[in-house]
């Protein structure tokens, strides 16, 4: 029997996305496809209650996510959302920015840099983030993210901007960090290679419309 | 002291010359403001000659019931300015709003004119110029602040979605973009403030030099005015930003505006 973290049940959003029962299974890499507009994206912002459902339940660990702060959620269950925002400034000040608004001590350097090699950034600490490209503001962002140590990581398309070899390093290094961390992971992706190289579970969603 | 000469109705014509000159400006400078400044004038015109019959009846048999009539019109008028161009928040915050305003306005009021002046606050000739000063100048500010505000919340969605999803309280997200409007807010007024006396002589102590008066009781009453202002103008916007912004986020953390 598959340990569940995240379980739906006859969840709906504003009356137009009706989801199949969900199940995103603890301490694997979990895949949400499907056709855009299908209510990936939504389904994620359900998960770490950015949005509420207009029908149905979520929960987490057995519990309704309801009843759960949802701070301490998204503390947990972290979204890294396919709109990247940095501060106009350096790498270092960027982690001290993100540090000091969730109350915590700014990491040491080589903490930092740490989570910068598993995204394959390898510029200078001071380097500043408003001459980044959009693929390099993306792995930082993601490497801020996951310095978090949230219990669950979503990632929505975290690949669009990197090109295909990137793509499959940075995959490699975060399903990697999770596994030795005990971390959950859900991707939605709509890169096959990707999903057939690394997915444990796949969720598709919205495809029964499809065949009607 | 000579007190002031009174403008004949031809000679008060003669200042509606100067007007042509900006419209000949804006039709060589091709500015399509031309309606839009004829109409600034006839209301503006319309609108004082109103008051001065009203302030005119008013001063001659001064009963509260005027002074209490008048602050609510002004009042009402300035919520209403302000309001008008924020149509897009929700409910409470128009409250927080409308309730700061009135309720900073006439506390700024009541201390210039009880305390300061020590005046009856129904004494028309102090209470209801006063009040238009403050007033009007607190509707400015907090308009100002509230453009800068949904400006900026709207420009910087990315970052307030960012922070959301990393497991950042709402107060702590949106305080930075209170503290920033309520600075722009401030900023014209103390501009004023520094300018004043060297660069402009501010309307109310030219007008009271003009009528006859003192020009050192001119200038206090100018300072008083001007500190009067500075303070009505930061605490209205302070008390409607501040209990504003809460009404932006529910009890499950979502912000929306």
């Amino acid at each position: 029997m598959p340990n569940v973290i995240l379980e739906t049940k006859k969840l709906s959003f504003l009356n137009n996305i009706h989801y199949q029962d969900i199940q995103i299974l603890k301490d694997k890499v979990n895949f949400i496809v499907g056709s855009s507009g299908a209510g990936k994206s939504t389904l994620l912002r359900l998960f770490n209650g950015m949005l509420t459902p207009s029908g149905g339940e979520i929960f987490y660990n057995g519990q309704r996510l309801t009843q759960i702060d949802t701070i301490e959620l998204r503390k947990e269950i972290s979204l890294i959302s396919q709109s990247v925002y940095l501060f106009d400034s350096s790498i270092r000040d960027n982690f001290r920015q993100f540090y000091e608004y969730r109350g915590m001590e700014v990491p040491s350097e080589e903490y930092m840099s740490k989570f910068l090699r598993m995204c394959q950034i390898q510029f200078p600490f001071d380097k500043d983030c408003t001459t980044m490209s959009g693929g390099e503001r993306q792995r930082v962002y993601t490497a801020i993210f996951l310095s978090f140590l949230p219990k669950v990581i979503m990632l929505d398309e975290p690949t669009s901007a990197l090109d295909k070899e990137n793509s499959k390093k940075v995959i490699q290094n975060i399903v990697d960090f999770c596994k030795e961390k005990e971390i959950s992971i859900i991707i939605v992706s709509h890169d096959n290679q990707i999903v057939d190289t690394f997915a444990e579970n796949i969720i598709r969603i919205g495809e029964e419309g499809d065949n009607e | 002291m000579n007190s002031i000469i009174k403008l004949n109705i031809m000679q008060f014509s003669l200042i509606y010359l100067l007007l042509i000159i900006i419209l000949a400006i804006m039709k060589k400078s091709k500015i399509n403001q031309m309606k839009f400044l004829i109409v600034a004038s006839l209301r503006m015109t319309v609108q004082l000659v109103l008051a001065g019959f009203i302030l005119t009846y008013v001063f001659k048999k001064p009963h509260p019931l005027f002074v209490i009539l008048y602050l609510i019109a002004m009042i009402i008028f300035s919520i209403g300015r302000v309001l008008s161009k924020n149509r897009e928040i929700n409910r409470n915050f128009k409250i927080a709003i409308s309730l700061s305003l009135a309720l900073s306005g006439l506390f700024i009021l009541a201390y210039f004119v009880l305390v300061v002046v020590g005046e009856s606050f129904f004494n028309p000739q102090y209470t209801i110029p006063l009040a238009g000063m403050i007033i009007g100048n607190s509707m400015t500010g907090v308009t100002l602040g509230m453009k800068t505000f949904t400006e900026n919340l709207k420009s910087q969605r990315n970052r307030i979605d960012a922070l959301l999803n990393l497991g950042v309280e709402p107060k702590k997200i949106l305080l930075p973009f209170v503290n920033s409007a309520l600075e722009t807010a401030l900023l014209p007024t103390m501009n004023n403030m520094i300018g004043m006396g060297i660069i402009s002589l501010p309307g109310m102590m030219t007008g009271q030099i003009l009528s006859g008066t003192e020009p050192t009781t001119a200038i206090m009453y100018q300072i008083a005015i001007m500190i009067a202002i500075c303070t009505s103008v930061c605490l209205t916007v302070f008390c409607a930003l501040n209990f504003g912004y809460r009404t932006l986020y529910n009890e499950r953390n979502q912000i929306h505006f």
